[in-house]
């Protein structure tokens, strides 16, 4: 078969496959409604201007196509012309967004299962934001772990180190309705599992979950607290005097740094980038001030008048991707791009347990939407026809940034897949 | 916590078939080490050794670089110490590495052997019976590394070949062992012509010129400021290195930076050669982040107050580093200098300028090791599964 041939029978094919949808779409425009039937016949009776035939068939493909989505609206307005302009203004937020999870308020009554009261309780905080952070939540959830394993008893028949795991997955799932689980909570909980999982069938059970909360305790000590203080110590020196630390919202690492660089009697100023809806740096604002620090605040859309007069830029981190990219409250992304333009180095802490194992390319296959009431924010006067769209984090590609402290030391991003390597973590 | 790689890299004494063996001078001797005199304060460094000294002694063979020559002095030191415990050694080796970070005027050098040995003495499986024979064990390792370490060049040469087409034009900066070695071998097989700069205030480029023009190596000096100039000539850069760090770029003779950005402007390959006792972990953010960075550099003659220190006086602080800020307009001072006939820089002007600048990784095409050729990610990512642990 000559190439020619072979063209000729693929576009025979394509026709006819043309042809027959635009049969079914004709049909289907027909039985939506009369009037959208009309307008396929009548983009079909354009078209038959068109000299080739191919040609006329593909363009009654496309319009029979667009009949059909008009045929579509036609039912959705046919089913419920009251809550039309809603019904419109929702299916737009959804298509885009609908993946991002949006918290609904949880009710302490809706806990189902066996649910321990601590959690209930860390459940409602991580849905008000009274506990936020990646750190503090890990923290709080392994705490309030530790009094769940305390107050937890085997049912006869089974082991401690086979059924606290699904005693512990009802709690985690109570959790996570409440507020979707981060990367830190996620590493911390796959290691818990996998010190109950192995734990001694042949120790005592008070025992047994004495060692399960003295390894959550050495888990927040070493991967937690320990790390911060490396972490603290490391990039305060890399403060010098005179210069002019920004900063975006509030990481309770970078705070520790902060502090830790003025402590050590480095000279140096602040700018706290902030912005709406969460306006965090205030928090760091004061606690900075507090501490004698010459602090700047601003919002975002200021940075570019300030980022020229900054030496470094500190940002703290929700978790890093293994290809280098840091998932860090919204806005990062934007601060370290400008910096990185302005050739500022930019500079993430990060402990290495907020190392996650998944790549991601963008914060739009997974983030998180802020609901506003948290904030006291009032709500905005747009009618029905408004949508507030409130990404909590961002992904800043690791083209941008320059290096990431971890308690092993100053790395660049890319090296980050080494790391686990280099922990002798490779079996989660 | 295992590091996998370093075993790998201070080898076992074994394998000592083909080495090449370091001039005697070099290599302290074991037996005169074990001095007994110093018995009255046996936990702390005898006193009568002076590190720096040895260091220097190490440092003067032509064959030696700086972070062998400090293995070989913490050698020595280990067969002076009378450390009774691993962890009064490690604290002596600690101790010992600081003193000598604070006396050599460029301690990147040095500091990254230090790293390495120290490194390797604590991962070191102390299996021996007696300590004595523990720290004799790792004097003999170090100074079998020091030694085999001496045939890294020739193995970077090696590697440098298989990249370097016949009737090459090549362009490197200053003097430097390793670079001269992979010329001189490329010489052997193929013809190239080289560029050097003349790398003021020093002028060793004029060095690397005399050696290679001695060997038939067809070979110009260019001007410092004229590397934008023979740019567009020339079909690679090849610089040696001070160290290179953990974010995988370069430290290397002051230079190598702006070679590096114009090569990078005029998309040439820049390759860096660096034998692997010089990978650094060390992660400088700026110029002004490396540990030679020194306050005195660049600083601006202080005519009267400026206007910085003023306000900053009035408000109570101490003004910024006057290196890390950029020039406001300060009232035009009387140059106190007079210019001498030949309009040559006066030492104290020299004195203002750094030694050793610091190349981004994204500047830098591939790193020539012994272990290997790195591309800078690769660098970094050794260094990280080396040390982060």
């Amino acid at each position: 078969m000559t190439k020619a041939e072979r063209r000729e029978l693929q576009e025979r094919q394509r026709a006819a496959k043309a042809a027959a949808k635009a049969e079914g779409g004709d049909a289907k425009a027909k039985g939506g409604g009369k009037k959208d039937g009309g307008a396929a016949a009548g983009g079909a009776g354009g078209t038959r201007k068109e000299p080739a035939a191919r040609k006329e068939t593909q363009a009654a493909a496309a319009a029979a196509a667009t009949a059909r989505k008009d045929a579509g609206g036609g039912v959705a307005v046919g089913a419920g012309r009251v809550s039309g302009v809603h019904a419109v203004a929702e299916a737009r937020g959804l298509r885009i967004f609908s993946h991002f999870a949006l918290q609904r308020p949880v009710a302490a009554a809706a806990a189902k299962g066996d649910v321990h009261p601590a959690i209930v309780r860390l459940g409602l905080m991580f849905a008000s934001f009274r506990i936020c952070g990646a750190n503090a939540r890990c923290i709080a959830t392994l705490g309030a772990f530790k009094e769940v394993i305390q107050d937890y008893s085997t049912p006869p028949g089974t082991t401690l180190a086979r059924h606290l795991t699904t005693h512990l997955s009802a709690q985690i799932s109570h959790l996570v309705s409440a507020r979707p689980m981060a990367v830190t909570m996620g590493n911390a909980i796959r290691q818990l599992k996998l010190d109950i999982s192995g734990s001694d069938i042949d120790l005592p059970e008070q025992d047994a979950k004495d060692a399960l909360c003295q390894k959550i305790d050495d888990y927040v000590r070493d991967r937690i607290i320990i790390a911060d203080q490396v972490i603290q110590e490391t990039a305060a020196k890399k403060i010098q005097n005179g210069d002019v630390v920004l900063t975006y919202a509030r990481s309770s690492v970078v705070e520790k740094v902060l502090l830790q660089a003025w402590e050590d009697g480095t000279q140096f100023s602040v700018v706290i980038v902030d912005s709406r809806p969460m306006l965090e740096g205030k928090r760091l604002l004061s606690i900075l001030s507090r501490a004698g620090i010459p602090c700047t605040y601003l919002l975002l859309p200021a940075l570019g008048s300030v980022i020229a007069e900054a030496s470094i830029v500190f940002v703290g981190a929700h978790s890093i991707h293994s290809n280098g990219a840091v998932y860090a409250r919204a806005g990062t992304a934007l601060v370290a791009m400008l910096a990185k333009r302005h050739s500022v180095p930019v500079v993430v802490c990060c402990e290495t347990y907020k190392f996650s194992d998944n790549v991601q390319l963008d914060s739009f296959t997974k983030n998180e939407l802020a609901p506003l009431q948290a904030f006291g924010a009032q709500a905005l006067q747009g009618g029905p026809s408004l949508e507030v769209l409130n990404p909590l984090y961002d992904l800043t590609p690791p083209a941008s940034i320059t290096a990431v402290v971890t308690e092993v030391g100053v790395i660049p991003p890319d090296s980050i897949s080494s790391i686990p390597l280099a922990l002798g973590r490779t079996v989660f | 916590m295992a590091v996998p790689t370093s075993p790998a890299r201070i080898r076992p004494v074994e394998d000592k078939s083909a080495q090449l063996r370091p001039s005697p001078s070099v290599i302290p001797d074991v037996a005169r080490g074990a001095a007994p005199s110093f018995l009255e304060d046996p936990r702390t460094i005898p006193h009568a050794f002076d590190i720096y000294a040895t260091y220097q002694r190490a440092l003067s063979d032509p064959k030696i670089s700086a972070p062998l020559a400090a293995i070989l002095a913490l050698t020595e030191l280990i067969s002076r110490s009378e450390a009774g415990t691993m962890f009064e050694l490690v604290k002596a080796l600690n101790d010992g590495a600081e003193a000598l970070s604070k006396r050599a005027p460029n301690p990147i050098g040095l500091n990254a052997g230090c790293e390495l040995f120290i490194a390797f003495v604590t991962l070191f499986p102390h299996e021996s019976a007696s300590f004595p024979d523990l720290k004799k064990e790792l004097v003999r390792q170090g100074q079998e590394y020091a030694s085999q370490a001496l045939n890294f060049r020739a193995k970077v040469a090696e590697q440098t070949l298989g990249f370097i087409k016949d009737d090459s034009v090549i362009l490197t900066h200053s003097y430097s062992r390793v670079v001269m070695q992979a010329l001189l071998h490329a010489h052997k097989r193929k013809r190239i012509s080289v560029y050097v700069t003349e790398a003021r205030p020093r002028g060793l480029g004029l060095k690397t010129c005399d050696e290679l023009t001695a060997a038939g190596i067809p070979c110009t000096v260019v001007l410092d400021s004229a590397i934008a100039y023979v740019m567009d000539k020339v079909d690679f850069v090849l610089v040696g290195s001070e160290a290179v760090v953990e974010s995988g770029g370069l430290i290397n003779a002051v230079g190598s930076n702006q070679m590096a950005v114009i090569a990078k402007a005029e998309n040439k390959p820049f390759y860096a050669l660096a034998e692997s006792f010089k990978f650094h972990r060390l992660f400088p953010l700026s110029q002004y982040d490396l540990p030679t960075h020194k306050p005195g550099i660049l600083s601006f003659p202080q005519p009267a107050l400026s206007l910085e220190a003023k306000l900053s006086a009035s408000q109570g602080r101490p003004g910024p580093d006057p290196s890390s800020i950029k020039p406001k307009m300060i009232p035009a001072a009387p140059q106190s200098l007079p210019y001498t006939e030949q309009r040559t820089m006066t030492p104290e002007q020299i004195a203002k300028n750094p030694d050793v600048d610091y190349t981004r990784p994204d500047l830098i095409s591939l790193v020539f090791s012994d272990v290997g050729i790195l591309t800078p990610e690769g660098v970094s990512q050794y260094l990280v599964g080396m040390f982060a642990g």
